[in-house]
């Protein structure tokens, strides 16, 4: 591998774990409330198809990514008054969620006389800077090369750190997740706290399907986001529920599928290794990430929230 | 804090009466918000109903589809109803039904076609149970032994199941893959005495095995003291270890039956209908439908058999909506909303809501009559 494809491999890592910044994030922080939502798949893809058509109808980018965000917001409160107010099956009702919107996304991108299947985007994220400090050797496109969604994604995971470990705000937020009850007993509303992490999980799982539609392959097409929703949910243990971690799980994760695309222009033996077995390697880490660090007591030292998944009862019968 | 209008209390045991209601509730529910994006995109949903009906139920030929639809859901349903009566949160059916197709494939080609059918099909059948169960044990061992959570593990192997079976296929010259068609790579055919006897149109055995297998798994768990230990476990792991049942042990059991469930879906379908390790047949997410058959039969194993032939039946109708220039992903919408309104539903067949004037009512007249 020469130095311009390291730099192209590298490049083409971040803008594919970009996304997966958004997404990741927005679950760790969900999950830190004790909620486990495996609804990111579906919404993503609500947010992807809803972004990109409020993006086809007025030409902006920004209405588009607001749009996503609601969207997915929204439509997460199906799993939060679930999960939160009748207390049923978080799992179920997560899984209920990725497939009602795999549906729906597939199903508003065809319907209707004038579909937007095959549409491309009116707009799509173009690099902020070009030429000047961008054309710089290696740093250049690394650093400054990117589009604002990059740069937002970094901001977004940074400032999801400094919320969860430096405001009271996050502590109000872990203590839900860690011990309801003596949460609620120090007078934090449990039920108000998990939906309302709920929905910032929603928008920003909206938002990182956006980028797909938006940035990453900015032509409507049934599932533009593969399985991204899924492999968020395993980089929240890869990144063991921190979000500035989330970064380097995602561009990792990036460059891992990047490098499916490197190695076939490398030719022989490099191009000879085949694509499914490298697709198999993030879920493979997560398993093995899942048996040495969460097996026994040890998963409380990484940082799973105790209470994820389990229905909080105000009135202990 | 304010008064709340309306109390909750748990109910107890449920009437037969409401845990038929509520799923009847919850399909008619799905029903309507489908029907409100039918007509929210200028379709009419009546008549988009119509034809659904028409293309699962109004012919011989359309039944024995919506049959073999069903066939593969009522085991993918199984696998998830055992598992979840015992809260053993297996939502890796799409990967262990995948292993039971490699399996069960596997072992038919392997056997070739000089073997006698007597008895390579219960070689095949055997096989794909076995796939299932070994998949599903590499989450269950850990979460049994080390205490690691299954239902990451069991989502993730989903993953590596499927790119297991693409790499097979597409990644290599295995002797999965049809060695005659090299253009767009597909999988070789199971030779014929392999392949179960077909009895209505292309309906064959492997529905019979199926309905046969749920009816062994009601027996199983309602019936047997093997089930009955279970179902201790599953209420209570407590009371469980109090009566001196060895909880680990069930749960392991538990686990890697649900994984034969999901593998004998896989392995009777590759023998069955689709006759080839083809991923274009295979990865349709019937795992996760298995989810939804069970959610929406209350685990109950029998009620799988009805609900599985409804999700079949939807299945089947899909694709035949775009002769009239519907999405076909209506059915998908329709599957989800039904396992959102299912869940919900779930709170109302645990809880009693009744107005707080009521139960107030009902307790002073009980002090009195003390």
């Amino acid at each position: 591998m020469n130095d311009s494809q390291l730099i192209l491999t590298m490049f083409a890592a971040i803008g594919l774990g970009t996304p997966l910044i958004f997404a990741t994030v927005g679950e760790i922080i969900t999950e830190r409330a004790g909620i486990l939502n495996l609804g990111v798949q579906g919404m993503m893809l609500v947010g992807a198809v809803s972004g990109f058509w409020a993006t086809f109808e007025t030409g902006s980018l920004t209405l588009g990514v607001v749009v996503a965000m609601i969207a997915g917001a929204v439509f997460s409160l199906i799993h939060a008054f679930a999960s939160i107010t009748l207390r049923v099956s978080q799992i179920v009702s997560g899984l209920a969620l990725t497939i009602f919107g795999t549906g729906l996304a597939s199903f508003l991108g065809k319907a209707g006389s004038d579909p937007l299947v095959g549409e491309p985007s009116r707009e799509t994220f173009e690099p902020l800077i070009t030429g000047g400090i961008a054309d710089w050797p290696v740093v250049g496109p690394l650093l400054f090369g990117h589009d604002l969604m990059v740069y937002v994604a970094l901001v977004v995971a940074g400032a999801a750190s400094y919320y969860l470990f430096r405001t009271r705000m996050g502590l109000s937020l872990r203590a839900v997740g860690e011990e309801p009850a003596s949460a609620e007993s120090a007078g934090v509303n449990v039920a108000w706290v998990r939906y309302a992490h709920v929905m910032v999980g929603g928008a920003l799982a909206g938002l990182g399907g956006a980028y797909y539609s938006l940035a990453l392959s900015p032509t409507w097409q049934d599932n533009p986001i593969g399985e991204a929703g899924w492999i968020a949910i395993a980089l929240v243990i890869l990144a063991s529920w921190r979000p500035w971690r989330a970064i380097f799980a995602a561009y990792l994760f990036g460059a891992a599928v990047r490098i499916q695309f490197t190695l076939q222009t490398l030719g022989s033996p490099w191009s000879d290794v085949p694509s499914s077995l490298l697709a198999m390697l993030p879920f493979i880490l997560a398993i093995v990430a899942m048996l040495a660090l969460t097996s026994g007591k040890r998963a409380r030292l990484l940082g799973a929230p105790a209470a994820l998944g389990v229905p909080y009862f105000r009135e202990e019968r | 804090m304010t008064t709340r209008r309306f109390i909750v209390e748990p109910r107890g045991l449920a009437s037969v009466r409401l845990s038929l209601l509520i799923p009847l509730i919850s399909v008619l529910a799905a029903l309507i918000v489908g029907g409100l994006f039918l007509a929210l995109t200028g379709e009419n949903p009546f008549s988009v109903y119509q034809h659904m009906v028409d293309a699962a139920f109004g012919s011989s030929r359309g039944v024995s589809e919506t049959l073999i639809s069903a066939t593969p859901l009522i085991l993918t349903g199984l696998a998830a109803a055992v598992a979840f009566k015992m809260l053993v949160w297996n939502i890796g059916a799409e990967g262990q039904f995948l292993l039971g197709a490699i399996f069960s494939s596997g072992i038919a080609i392997a056997m070739g076609d000089g073997a006698p059918a007597a008895l390579v099909i219960p070689v095949v059948i055997v096989a794909g149970g076995i796939g299932g169960a070994l998949w599903a044990g590499i989450a269950a061992i850990p979460r049994v032994y080390l205490g690691v959570n299954e239902i990451i593990t069991t989502l993730m192997l989903n993953f590596i199941a499927l790119n297991l079976m693409n790499y097979l296929i597409f990644g290599s010259s295995s002797p999965w893959r049809d060695p005659e068609v090299s253009t767009f790579p597909t999988g070789r055919p199971i030779p014929d005495s392999g392949r179960f006897p077909e009895f209505f149109n292309r309906l064959d055995l492997s529905f019979i095995i199926a309905v046969a297998l749920a009816l062994l798994a009601w027996y199983l768990v309602g019936k047997t003291r093997w089930g009955f230990e279970v179902r201790v476990v599953g209420d209570s792991a407590d009371t469980a270890r109090y009566a001196g049942i060895s909880v680990p042990k069930k749960i392991l059991g538990v686990f890697l039956l649900s994984g034969a469930f999901a593998g004998l879906a896989g392995g009777l379908y590759v023998a069955g209908p689709v006759g080839a390790l083809d991923p274009r047949s295979l990865d349709l997410g019937l795992g996760f439908t298995g989810i939804i058959v069970a959610a929406l039969a209350r685990l109950n194993p029998v009620a799988v058999i009805p609900v599985a032939i409804l999700m079949g039946a939807l299945n089947n109708a899909g694709p035949s909506l775009q002769s009239i220039g519907v999405p076909p992903e209506i059915v998908l919408m329709l599957q989800g909303a039904i396992l959102i309104f299912a869940v919900g539903g779930e709170f109302f067949i645990a809880n009693r809501i009744r107005p707080r004037e009521k139960v107030l009512e009902e307790l002073s007249e009980e002090v009195e009559a003390a």
